[in-house]
């Protein structure tokens, strides 16, 4: 594609994206604000995994410690069913869960900056397994097994929730919470798509993408590797913070259960379907990977070899089906196009996984 | 610009590899703005000494100094900073453009962080800017230019060594420690690369330490010559004398036999 | 004391059980730099093959069919993974064995169902006595059957051919193949093996006092990876320390639950996870780790 058709492209998708709340159901916002969680989410695991090659099964844990940060910092404090929380402002305490996030990513840079690419990933194995170990015993913050209920945001006096007392209209359309959701998501996304492409292309983005092909040669030219590892290990959680803390904010209730292995597995298939290194494709992974299993359920009716949920009838639940389908999908791209979706965009096949993909 | 060049002292350098002797006490002087050669039959030493100078191996005894500065026991990127910058024989690039690997030379030189960058301040896109016309004139003068905005996969075997050249002089070096430059190149290429070398210590001023084969490039460089076998310093001096001297010959004569041997069998 | 003995015992005869799935993941990582996250669900495969033929073969040769099944899962996934990826680097195999165990787990946990499923072991749940402590026999046959297999796969790594171009090919790819070792069929063997390994730990893993096989077998063998992490991933004495210290933290988390009710309930799942991460603060190449893994 030319650079102005893809412009072009950009911006009808861009156009479309802004126009859909007067268009689409709750239950299509809804997925599209999960798409949009994951997309954030997904773009801090490609900046670690795919720019710098360390590998992290750790995400679930971040994205569950930006909601659960998000949740206690703005919930209510001193509640009748035991909950504590700081009260905050919700959009400030957006911000700080985020920052929450990094400060955690921070704290274990000792074994980030100095464990490399596999290693790192067993070690953030263990971060999966004791998140959920506090998540469901630190009672007063998280509410246990059961989890806790998610503050709507609140912007300027506006809230972000789905009842909305005022009952807003918008060129005759009622405009509820899940349609300004839907704003906050979107500006989330471009601010993060807008700065990881930044720093791709700019001196950070060049000595990760040095510690990734030779460690040797980074260092030589002057990089500290494990500052850097650090760093991009801090900058993956500032953005699965801010991911989680939308994905909290969908979900409007936190339960344990969310952010197991299996949520960590999903954002590597993400990366891994996008094209490892491409922030683009593994946006638009993110989507796939996020829509396809609420697809399969909303059409499992119609769909050949598919069973509902739990219906007891023969074939693959939707859910195992999407499964399947990830798995396979890892396997094929990893095998056969390392360049996953980013390489579809690509009219010249090139030798090195890493891109800048905007 | 940078300060002048200085001189480097190896002293008493030992490296051991569980057992191995790789260099074996090694001394040797590279003076300030001079073009020194390190030769020696395969095997020798001459890379593990490379990589004891900019810091990838640690010596298990003696010393390095450059500029006064004691340099074993730094961390490579620290070693960098002090104005040591290398290439090595294995071209190592890293992926995307020529100017995203000259860029990546000015690391050290840069200091937009993870926040200005992200953000697109303006101090970060200044200074981008600035360094990349510096990179720019670098790649021009190893004649790469015109591949600047291209992936370095695809360029040839000659251009992309003259790639991780131009990376290693936009580190603004003091000292270039370049790992066997014409490996692999025909004789045209050969003798462009040596006149290359060669105009960047008369524009640059700079030493360079230079670990080569081509004895013929090597006499018609160098102002000194240091040579190693089995890990050990046989011989040090001027082209002239090292090439009478008759441990040189002896351990030269010796490889070739070999190689015939080779060659034969 | 009683309960300590006791305690201590069943961590040896847990980490022993780790020790059979470490010891796995370690000589896979030593042939192929690859780590296999696809051992669990290689586990669970060996382990289901166990419970669906013990009924008709008898138990020894049900166990017999899951280490083959389990060795050729292995050994399938070897294959895929080395002619998929001619030259592909190592976190990207290892990102591969991801979606294999995927695949794997998906397909087995729909064959497994809510249920726990009987291994047809001969122990059941009868208790041997010494003193006054109390071990179940199945504990015990787990630690005599993981020392025997531990003890022959250490006699084939120091005695046979195959384990001389093991050590080989782990020391030095290129010399091994210049010396005329093929490593493909290095590789293809050590896969086999692991895998042939995680089928027997499966079996020990569902035995009581656990109440069968289920879907989260595979993920109780996950608790391996510290181990091999712990002992520094290529070396296979430092698997069998760091399985013994994972069974042990994870026993004494468990039998001292009462007095650890502070840091809540469940800690014995994640001791394993916790003892890791604390000792890679401290040490990041873990206990017995070459030193060169964080070179530069």
């Amino acid at each position: 594609m030319s650079e102005i058709s893809k412009r072009a492209v950009a911006g009808v998708g861009v156009l479309v994206l802004l126009a859909l709340p007067f268009y689409a159901t709750g239950f299509w916002l809804q997925s599209g604000l999960f798409a949009m969680a994951a997309v954030i989410g997904a773009i801090g695991l490609s900046l670690l995994t795919g720019t710098t090659g360390q590998l992290s099964l750790g995400h679930a844990f971040f994205l569950a410690v930006g909601a659960y940060g998000y949740v206690w910092l703005s919930g209510p404090a001193g509640a009748a069913d035991g909950l504590t929380g700081l009260g905050l402002p919700p959009l400030l305490a957006f911000g700080l869960a985020v920052a929450l996030t990094g400060l955690a990513g921070g704290l274990l840079s000792p074994i980030a900056g100095r464990l490399r690419g596999m290693y790192l990933g067993v070690a953030t194995l263990a971060l999966v397994f004791i998140g959920q170990h506090v998540m469901l015993n630190a009672h007063t913050v998280t509410g246990g097994y059961n989890g806790r209920s998610v503050p709507p945001m609140d912007l300027f006096g506006f809230a972000l929730a789905d009842a909305s007392p005022q009952g807003l209209l918008v060129l005759g359309v009622p405009f509820g919470g899940l349609e300004r959701l839907w704003y906050f998501g979107l500006a989330l996304v471009a601010l993060a798509l807008l700065t990881a492409r930044n720093l791709l292309r700019g001196r950070p983005g060049r000595a990760l993408g040095a510690v990734r092909d030779s460690e040797v040669a980074a260092a030589v030219m002057g990089v500290p590797v494990a500052r850097y590892r650090s760093a991009a290990f801090v900058v993956s959680c500032l953005y699965a913070g801010a991911g989680g803390a939308l994905l909290a904010l969908v979900f409007r209730r936190v339960v344990p259960e969310t952010f197991g292995l299996v949520l960590s597995i999903d954002y590597l298939a993400m990366i891994v379907i996008g094209g490892l290194g491409s922030v683009g494709g593994a946006a638009a992974a993110a989507v796939l990977v996020t829509l396809l299993p609420q697809v399969l359920t909303g059409y499992a009716d119609d769909l050949p070899l598919l069973a509902r949920a739990g219906s007891g009838a023969a074939g693959p639940t939707p859910g195992e089906a999407a499964r399947y389908l990830y798995g396979a999908a890892i396997v094929l791209v990893l095998t056969l196009a390392p360049q996953g979706l980013a390489g579809l965009t690509r009219r010249r096949p090139r030798k090195t996984l890493q891109e800048h993909t905007p | 610009m940078t300060a002048a060049a200085a001189e480097l002292r190896v002293d008493g350098v030992t490296v051991r590899f569980a057992g191995l002797t790789a260099l074996d006490e090694v001394s040797f002087t590279v003076a300030p703005g001079s073009i020194h050669a390190l030769i020696g039959p395969n095997g020798a030493g001459k890379s593990t000494c490379f990589n004891v100078l900019s810091g990838v191996y640690r010596a298990t005894e003696g010393s390095v100094h450059y500029d006064g500065r004691e340099l074993t026991g730094l961390a490579p990127h620290r070693i960098a900073g002090i104005g040591v910058a290398r290439t090595f024989q294995n071209i190592v690039l890293t992926a995307g453009t020529v100017a995203d690997n000259l860029m990546l030379g000015r690391h050290g030189l840069t200091t937009a962080g993870f926040a200005s960058t992200a953000l697109r301040l303006p101090k970060a896109v200044r200074e981008q800017r600035r360094h990349r016309e510096r990179a720019y004139e670098i790649a021009d003068f190893l004649g790469i230019a015109a591949h600047f905005e291209q992936p370095v996969g695809p360029l040839s075997y000659g251009d992309r060594k003259r790639v991780e050249i131009a990376r290693a002089l936009c580190m603004e070096p003091r000292l270039l420690l370049l790992d066997e430059p014409v490996a692999g190149m025909n004789p045209t290429e050969r003798l462009a690369m040596a006149a290359t070398i060669a105009a960047v210590r008369a524009e640059l001023g700079i030493s360079i330490l230079i670990v080569e084969h081509d004895m013929g490039m090597v006499m018609r460089l160098a102002d000194a010559v240091t040579v190693l076998d089995f890990g050990r310093r046989i011989a040090d001096g001027t082209p002239e004398s090292v090439q009478r001297d008759p441990a040189v010959i002896a351990a030269y004569l010796g490889q070739q036999q070999e190689q015939q041997k080779e060659e034969s069998a | 004391m009683t309960k300590f003995a006791e305690t201590v015992l069943n961590g040896l005869a847990l980490g022993s059980v780790y020790a059979l799935i470490a010891l796995g993941f370690v000589v896979i990582f030593k042939a192929s730099g690859v780590m296999n996250f696809a051992h669990g669900s290689i586990l669970l495969l060996g382990g289901w093959t166990v419970t669906a033929t013990h009924q008709a073969v008898g138990f020894p040769l049900a166990v017999l069919c899951g280490a083959l099944a389990a060795g050729a899962a292995a050994g399938l996934l070897h294959a895929l993974a080395a002619r998929g990826l001619r030259g592909a680097e190592a976190p990207v195999l290892t990102i591969l064995t991801i979606g294999v165990d995927l695949l794997l787990v998906t397909a087995l946990n729909a064959r497994i169902g809510p249920d726990f499923l009987s291994t047809g072991d001969p122990w059941g749940d009868a208790v041997a006595r010494f003193g006054g402590v109390a071990v179940t026999q199945s504990r015990l046959a787990g630690i005599v059957v993981s020392v025997l297999l531990i003890g022959g796969v250490f006699a084939l790594f120091r005695w046979s051919r195959w384990g001389l171009s093991m050590r080989a090919a782990a020391a030095d790819q290129e010399a091994a193949a210049l010396m005329g070792i093929r490593l493909h069929r290095v590789r293809l063997a050590a896969w086999c093996l692991a895998g042939a390994l995680a089928a027997v730990a499966a079996v020990f893993l569902a035995a009581f006092p656990a109440p069968g096989l289920d879907r989260t077998t595979g993920q109780i063998a996950l608790a391996a990876f510290p181990a091999a992490i712990l002992g520094g991933m290529d070396s296979a004495v430092g698997a069998l320390a760091g399985s013994l210290v994972i069974g042990l933290s994870s026993a004494l988390a468990a039998g001292y639950q009462e007095q650890l009710s502070g840091l809540g309930t469940g800690l014995a799942d994640v001791a394993p996870y916790l003892v890791m991460v604390l000792v890679l603060l401290v040490r990041p190449n873990g206990l017995f780790g070459s030193k060169e893994l964080s070179r530069v």
